[in-house]
């Protein structure tokens, strides 16, 4: 068996394009959201 | 050949980055969190007859308002429940059975709008919808975990912030939803319901099918588990059947009993204390709120939920702070912060309020929000700190059955020392002090439990056999 260290490891420029994908369609609907609350919680100020 | 859904094929194939994994964990808590949203429906479902005003044979709201109790009740039990049944299947197949219930909620409680039967509101949303909520919620606390052994808290942090960011994306996406959906016949509730449990089913699914598992004996490039551990952290593991005999597992359920009872005493209260406390000095008028104009007091009411909403903000960001800075100061030592700083805020509310500053009050309840958000989301690393990694998702599923608990313990709480002093004469305004002392005292409680914690005796660690064994019944193979 190969060392379980190096399975999962290193990862290529690919992955990290993948990564960046996968953040970018969860960040943005959490970021319109926190926008939304903000415009909300403003009215304290 | 293995199935699509089974553990074997969740194993992540070499060159996989660690880094997809909170993404995936993040749509499924983000989808569920909107359990915190559901207020939204409330008054467009207490007209749902008269559509412009509430009609004979019209829903209370007090009857919809049970949605939440199921919700936190089933998401406890079904956490507990299924906790086992997760780790042995894996964190794909536990992701795709909590979209099926999360969204089948939906649809469930939709038909129930347009035959306008509540009893399918609870069963759909609140029972159904509940179970997807405790295996969503649990589903990839112990992948991440074992994905990042050099950043437990902050893995962890990460997926149960999205919990607490849930209503922020789902409140106001329902209120657009039912607005473009109201006719005059129809206040849009049914296919608002609808379309969130399509949208939702999509996002979880994608987050169940993007969950891998790292490979037995996996660590991080480069990275080296410390030399010298603290005493506090094993290497070994306790099997679930095993861990809730054990008294760190009650003593780990007190701390979050406590911790989550206080905040959610804090959160039901904070809004309407700001409005009776401050009065109309909220919006630059010197008297109070029951003196106030209808305007006024609308006013007022807005400054109260843009509190409400900066509140959930600290609550989200509370999350990942505390459970990141765990990270380095430890978890026993991050809890003792929560009960002694804790103790100090809650103590210092009343005061605020005496001194009638407005910023000092909203930052002290700030501070206090992002230690109950931290509370939820340091548990799991210091359940894996004590009790090992295997069975950190059922044994975290077993000791939600405290936010159960809290549930029930915070609001009752809140509420019955209300009614009792102000039955005794005791305004409005100052009612609120003696609950702050109070929750300061759950603080306490919290703090003895935590104080102690020690690590889990030798003998309720698992042996080779019982981990041999183990890997059998999870599918890994002879």
């Amino acid at each position: 068996m190969s060392d379980p260290t190096k399975a999962a490891g290193r990862t290529g420029a690919g992955g990290w394009w993948l990564v960046a994908i996968a953040w970018t369609l969860v960040g943005i609907p959490l970021a319109w959201g926190i926008y939304r609350t903000l415009l909300t919680a403003a009215k304290i100020f | 050949m293995a199935g699509l859904l089974s553990r074997e094929r969740t194993v992540a194939a070499p060159g996989f980055n660690r880094w997809l994994v909170p993404p995936a964990a993040l749509a499924i808590h983000l989808s569920i969190g909107m359990a915190y949203g559901f207020s939204v429906f409330w008054l467009p479902l207490s007209r749902a007859i008269g559509i412009t005003q509430p009609a004979p044979g019209d829903w209370k709201i007090s009857t919809l308002g049970w949605m939440y109790t199921l919700f936190f009740v089933f998401l406890g039990s079904s956490a507990a429940l299924f906790g086992p049944w997760l780790e042995r299947e894996g964190p794909r197949k536990a992701g795709v059975v909590a979209a099926c219930c999360w969204s089948g909620g939906f649809f469930i409680s939709a038909l129930g709008v347009v035959v306008h039967q509540i009893w399918l509101l609870w069963l759909g949303s609140g029972v159904i919808g509940g179970c997807g909520l405790g295996l969503g919620y649990i589903s990839p606390v112990s992948t991440l975990i074992k994905w990042f052994p050099d950043k437990r808290g902050m893995a962890t942090g990460m997926a149960i912030m999205g919990f607490g960011g849930g209503a922020m994306i789902g409140s106001p996406l329902a209120d657009l939803l039912m607005r473009h959906y109201a006719t005059a016949t129809s206040v849009g509730v049914a296919p608002t319901f609808v379309t969130l449990g399509l949208v939702y089913f999509v996002a979880m699914m994608c987050g169940a099918f993007g969950y891998r598992l790292p490979p037995d004996g996996w660590r991080p490039a480069g990275w080296q588990p410390p030399a010298q551990r603290s005493a506090m952290i094993t290497a070994r593991d306790v099997h679930v059947s095993r861990a809730w005999k054990t008294p760190q597992f009650w003593l780990l359920f007190v701390v979050l009993w406590m911790n989550v009872s206080a905040g959610i005493g804090v959160i039901g209260m904070a809004s309407p204390m700001l409005q009776e406390v401050f009065g109309g000095k909220l919006i630059g008028v010197t008297a109070a709120l029951k003196d106030l104009a209808a305007d006024q007091r609308a006013q007022v009411a807005t400054i109260g939920a843009g509190f409400a909403a900066l509140i959930s903000l600290f609550n989200i960001a509370g999350r990942i702070f505390w459970a990141s800075l765990s990270d380095y100061i430890g978890r026993k030592t991050t809890y003792y912060v929560f009960f002694v700083l804790g103790f100090a805020l809650y103590c210092s509310v009343p005061f605020a309020g005496r001194l009638g500053s407005v910023p000092l009050f909203v930052a002290l309840v700030c501070l206090i929000i992002t230690m109950y958000g931290g509370g939820f989301s340091t548990i799991p690393a210091y359940i894996a700190d004590l009790f090992g990694t295997k069975f950190v998702g059922a044994i975290h599923g077993r000791i939600l059955l405290a936010w159960s608990a809290a549930g029930v313990l915070g609001p009752v709480l809140v509420n019955y020392l209300r009614e009792y002093q102000i039955a005794h004469g005791v305004p409005g305004a100052q009612a609120y002090n003696t609950t702050m002392y109070v929750l300061a005292g759950l603080l306490v409680m919290g703090f003895l439990a935590n104080f102690a914690v020690k690590p889990v005796a030798e003998g309720h660690f698992m042996t080779a056999e019982d981990l041999a064994a183990e890997r059998r019944l999870a599918h890994h193979g002879p």
